[in-house]
């Protein structure tokens, strides 16, 4: 049986019309003149238009192409040639790339579960002080564009509130070298910037009713300074981040399945690094002879009661109830003096208050 | 050598002439995007080298020139392993980044622009590589395209006009694309016939100056809107809205709206005149193409796509809300999700909704998106095609290797890959 078909021998652009001899091998001639022979075992499906056969063949040329369009040889050939079953174009079947995929994103998790956190720990306390420094600049400047640049400065106020924490870095044996201060904003929070520079929000200040309460929101932030939570948290984040953003791309539907997945993660080690510094704030206010419970009083006061989730994974904070009964145990008697006098405790209560 | 060649007797051969044709079906078009989109998501984005492969090959061997298809020979392996190796490059880049970007932010705010300088530099050079690899995968008549020319080279290049259209306001771009484009097609080539372009900046901006001046409009429209809202809120404070006042205001909001109308007119108008200019610039050896691209049908293409975008954002809005009445007639508590939050939890049945509400859309926003800014594109601009002196390419001698797609991974890396 012949067949008309269009062969290109790719090494020239040139057009052949040839007619196809199903012998022993498919013998390609033009005019009588033998052009090739592909051997039917070497015969490939290589991509083409619709009702258009185009083979290629492993044995020729790279771009060498066959293109038959008769239907009824179309057939014929397929009947000789072993390899045509598959599809061209795809090397790999979608089955094994959903499978692999699938694999790759179980790994990536698994990494930033397990591995970073490993990471972080270690690299850590590689990070010169100086660039932690240099990191809680930057970080300080965010905070002033997050919360206005309104500082309290009353100056009972500074000086009751100098008091306060110089007692607590003494006994915890840190060394600050930068001053903390109240910002003017009705959140009830307080930070701890890597480089040691700490930030109470007034909001908390007016949810106090001791001076303990303050001191124990302080000794927590000084915890996470003296365990470097910030550079750790940075150093999680941004692999994390880097990772997630890298690998998927900005593509539709994976980042927002990335991102509660994300949220996830990285509360996790909060969680972790707020329990630690829970531990430090205990201890710190303990070698004072003060009791932390007031810590974990405010944390009532401030979130209410939660109830118990399976989601609380999400949470970056314990749960507060948790972390009352945790701070609880370690009630100690309390046996040192007040840190700070009526009169200081007002002033500090007043400090953003307009002489 | 030049009086042998004009000593031989003149034998030109007759002119040639070839119109391409798209033959896919717009139905095969959008079953492969809305699989590949829905396998994506089924794989986290990792389909997304196999689509970009199945797409650029289902446009190629459904585009034929003188009754010979074209055939793109990438793969999807190959875009990942280059997107691998890619990242092995940037990790280390992106990690310096940060730190030298740490250290320069710490003395003034605005001391990391050169950064960005940077990284723009980079990803003009990805831009030419990305796109030397998917000319080299390009196949027609069983010869391949292929470049040479330098990615560094480029982006210098690119560079310093970017550095040009910012100093004059956008009016050096036609200049730019000219020379920007002179150098990837001086360095393009199909087997040993070489390409050039031969299309000036000053043609370009004949032929779209108008569209920048009418640019200006929606530019001014939008002023407007500012400017009205800006004088109802001062005038709302001190109590002195006379019914007159807000009716100027009313107008003055309407007219910075309806400008607004111009701009899928103004960019189809630009994307048209920019297509035309760019073919016809093209040559290979003594083959030039010429296009009858109108601007009526790309203007009517981007309408099409706001309209089935709306549409197809009214009717899943419709489902959700459905959906949510739903929700709540079988007992789902919506209040308490508010509260929940506050307390610093988010409920697990919200997250769900979230998804079954936000996923649908998205996806088909991204179908739709890549049916008109892609495929009805590709097909407008293909069978506008004529190419004039085709016997050029009648006996091209096969020349170029495969290069590899590490082009292609840091573009996409860096988000500037095109389709």
């Amino acid at each position: 049986m012949s067949v008309a078909a269009i062969y290109f021998d790719g090494e020239s652009s040139r057009k052949h019309a040839v007619t196809l001899n199903m012998a022993a091998t498919l013998e390609i001639t033009e005019d009588g003149k033998d052009l090739a022979a592909w051997p039917y075992g070497e015969i490939r499906r290589a991509d083409g238009p619709k009702n258009v056969m185009r083979l290629k063949s492993s044995s020729a040329a790279p771009l060498a192409r066959l293109e038959i369009r008769d239907p009824a040889a179309q057939v014929e050939i397929g009947k000789l040639c072993g390899g045509l079953a598959r599809e061209a174009g795809d090397d790999v079947s979608t089955l094994r790339i959903v499978f692999w995929s699938l694999g790759a994103v179980v790994s990536i998790l698994a990494v930033i579960w397990f591995g970073l956190p490993v990471f972080a720990e270690r690299v850590t306390p590689f990070v010169p002080a100086s660039l932690e420094n240099r990191i809680g600049d930057v970080a300080d400047r965010q905070m002033h564009a997050l919360f206005g640049t309104k500082t309290c400065i009353a100056p009972e106020g500074v000086q009751a509130l100098d008091k306060l924490v110089g007692t607590l870095t003494r006994t915890a044996g840190l060394d600050m070298t930068r001053a903390p201060a109240v910002l003017d904003t009705a959140i009830p929070n307080a930070v701890a910037l890597p480089g040691g520079k700490v930030y109470v929000l007034k909001g908390l200040l007016d949810k106090a009713q001791s001076p303990d309460e303050v001191a124990g929101v302080l000794a927590h932030e000084l915890g996470h300074i003296a365990h470097r939570d910030g550079v750790r948290r940075l150093i999680q984040d941004g692999s994390s981040s880097f990772l997630v953003g890298l690998l998927f791309g900005d593509v539709t539907g994976a980042s927002v399945a990335l991102t509660a997945g994300r949220g996830m993660l990285t509360s996790a080690y909060s969680r972790d690094a707020e329990a630690k510094a829970d531990l430090f704030a205990g201890d710190l206010m303990g070698k004072l002879g003060r009791s932390p419970k007031p810590l974990g009083d405010l944390l009532m006061r401030i979130t209410g009661p939660q109830t118990d989730n399976p989601l609380a994974i999400f949470a970056s904070h314990p749960l507060s109830a948790d972390r009352l009964a945790m701070l609880e145990k370690n009630q100690v008697t309390v046996t040192g003096q007040e840190l700070l006098t009526p009169a200081e405790w007002r002033a500090l209560k007043a400090i953003c208050q307009k002489p | 050598m030049n009086e042998i060649v004009t000593s031989l007797p003149v034998s030109a051969p007759a002119e040639r002439r070839a119109k391409a044709a798209f033959t896919g079906q717009n139905g095969d078009f959008r079953r492969l995007i809305t699989r590949g989109t829905l396998l994506e998501l089924a794989t986290c984005g990792f389909y997304r080298f196999w689509l970009a492969a199945r797409t650029r090959r289902h446009l190629w061997t459904h585009t034929e020139l003188e009754g010979d298809a074209f055939e793109y020979t990438g793969t999807g392996r190959e875009l990942l392993i280059g997107f691998l190796f890619a990242l092995a490059i940037l990790v280390p880049f992106y990690l310096a980044y940060f730190l030298v970007g740490l250290e320069v932010e710490r003395l003034k705010a605005f001391a990391s622009l050169p950064l960005v300088v940077f990284i723009y530099g980079f990803s003009q050079f990805a831009v030419y590589r990305a796109r030397r690899y998917r000319l080299n995968r390009t196949t027609w008549r069983g010869i391949r395209f292929w470049m040479d020319g330098s990615g560094i080279a480029y982006a210098c290049r690119a560079f310093g006009w970017a550095f040009l259209v910012g100093l004059t306001l956008g009016l050096a771009h036609p200049w730019r694309e000219a020379s920007l484009e002179r150098y990837k097609m001086r360095h393009t080539h199909y087997g040993d016939l070489p390409g050039r372009f031969e299309a000036t900046g000053g043609s370009f901006f004949k032929r779209g100056w108008w569209i920048w001046a009418l640019s200006l409009v929606p530019v001014a429209g939008y002023g407007l809107i500012i400017g009205s809202a800006a004088y109802a809120g001062m005038h709302a404070k001190t109590g002195e809205m006379t019914p007159a006042a807000t009716a100027l205001v009313g107008v003055g909001i309407l007219t910075g709206l309806l400008s607004f109308l111009l701009i899928p007119f103004l960019y189809g108008a630009y994307k048209a005149t920019e297509w035309k200019w760019w073919l016809e610039g093209i040559r290979f050896g003594e083959l030039r193409v010429a296009s009858d691209l109108r601007r009526g049908q790309m203007i009517g293409n981007y309408w099409k796509l706001i309209g089935v975008g709306a549409l197809v954002t009214t009717i899943i809005g419709i489902v959700d809300i459905c959906g949510a009445f739903l929700a709540q007639h079988l007992g789902v508590d919506f209040a308490a999700w508010g509260a929940q939050m506050k307390a610093g939890h988010i409920p697990p049945l919200m997250i769900a909704a979230y998804l079954a509400a936000y996923l649908p859309l998205i996806l088909a926003i991204s179908i739709v998106n890549r049916i008109y800014l892609v495929q009805r594109i590709w097909k407008m601009v293909v069978n506008s095609v004529t190419v004039c002196h085709i016997e050029a390419a009648d006996a091209v001698v096969a020349k170029g290797d495969l290069v590899s797609a590490l082009g292609e991974g840091l573009a996409d890396s860096l988000d500037v890959a095109a389709f």
